[in-house]
């Protein structure tokens, strides 16, 4: 269930700045409190194809005294496409609330 | 001995052989990665601690299988395009080519002009099915391939083996055909290589 949203949860974790592979995944735990603890290589393949389809660009990126890493960020484009997930995640969210009571024990 | 990290990345970096430049990033990428969180445990310097950062990653031909499935639906999107760019060229040339030989009132021999048109069709109509129903597949491309290839060698030959002298738009025409088969038959061996290796990677898990 995860895997159809993953490419929305690494946008979502990099709207608050670029980052790079190791810290999008904390992020993504961090977040979501735990819940999503992924095998940390599945988010690479997303971030590369975020990045083909215009959403990320990247660039290497070497911190004085530390290791070269690639930092990710969202284009303009990214963050419309995350936008519209959220709307798309906010309208299919409330209709499986409909159907499955809401915050009521279902059935009801 | 090589550690536990550099071993990951060279199976890592095997797995996507399909790509040397994707290899080549995601291996500087990914060492980087496993540095971190390997220094971050408190075993650190140790091998359990290299051991497990690349536990947490998961396996390695499972992620190069990932980036292949992805590169197969690139390289496919890619070669669909080139193949359709190919038979517009192609057929222009062909027209082209009739209209010529036609104003020349040329004998020709009667076996090049039908494999010409009919492994052009041939082609053009795999072409459709394939675009329709097995997009991911190689076997609908290498067939259109073959036809076009076929039909752009008979086309060459009916005109260049029975009249010299071609007008420029003819010569330029033919040029398109053949470089875009080239091209064409470079992206299908591109798509070749990355479904052998998305089958071996499956094969391995």
């Amino acid at each position: 269930m995860l895997k159809g949203h993953l490419d929305a949860i690494v946008l979502a974790a990099l709207e608050a700045g670029p980052a790079h592979g190791y810290a999008i995944i904390e992020a993504i735990k961090r977040n979501s409190t735990n819940t999503f603890d992924l095998a940390e290589g599945t988010v690479y393949p997303a971030l590369h194809r975020l990045e083909a389809a215009g959403l990320l660009s990247s660039a290497w990126m070497t911190p004085p005294g530390g290791r070269r890493r690639r930092l990710y960020s969202l284009t303009k484009a990214g963050s419309t496409a995350l936008s519209d997930r959220r709307k798309a995640w906010g309208r299919f969210s409330q209709a499986v609330d409909a159907l499955l009571g809401g915050g009521h024990a279902w059935p009801a | 001995m090589a550690g536990v990290i550099e071993q990951y990345v060279t199976t890592l970096r095997r797995g996507l052989d399909f790509d040397p430049v994707l290899a080549d990033r995601l291996a500087e990428e990914v060492e980087s990665h496993l540095r971190d969180v390997a220094e971050a445990d408190p075993a650190w310097p140790s091998p359990d601690a290299e051991q497990r950062a690349v536990a947490r990653f998961g396996l390695a031909r499972e992620i190069a299988a990932q980036f292949a499935a992805d590169a197969i639906d690139r390289q496919a999107r890619r070669t669909w395009i080139m193949l359709a760019a190919t038979v517009a060229v192609t057929f222009i040339a062909m027209r082209f080519r009739v209209m010529w030989l036609d104003d020349l009132d040329t004998a020709i021999s009667t076996l090049a002009p039908l494999i010409d048109r009919y492994a052009f069709i041939a082609a053009l109509s795999v072409g459709i099915v394939g675009w329709l129903a097995f997009r991911r597949s190689l076997m609908p491309l290498a067939i259109c391939l073959g036809g076009l290839a076929a039909s752009i060698a008979a086309g060459l030959a009916r005109a260049g083996l029975f009249v010299d002298g071609a007008p420029l738009h003819v010569l330029l025409a033919a040029a398109g055909e053949v470089g875009l088969i080239a091209l064409l038959s470079w992206h299908v061996f591109g798509l070749h290589r990355r479904l052998r290796r998305m089958a071996s990677l499956r094969r391995a898990l």
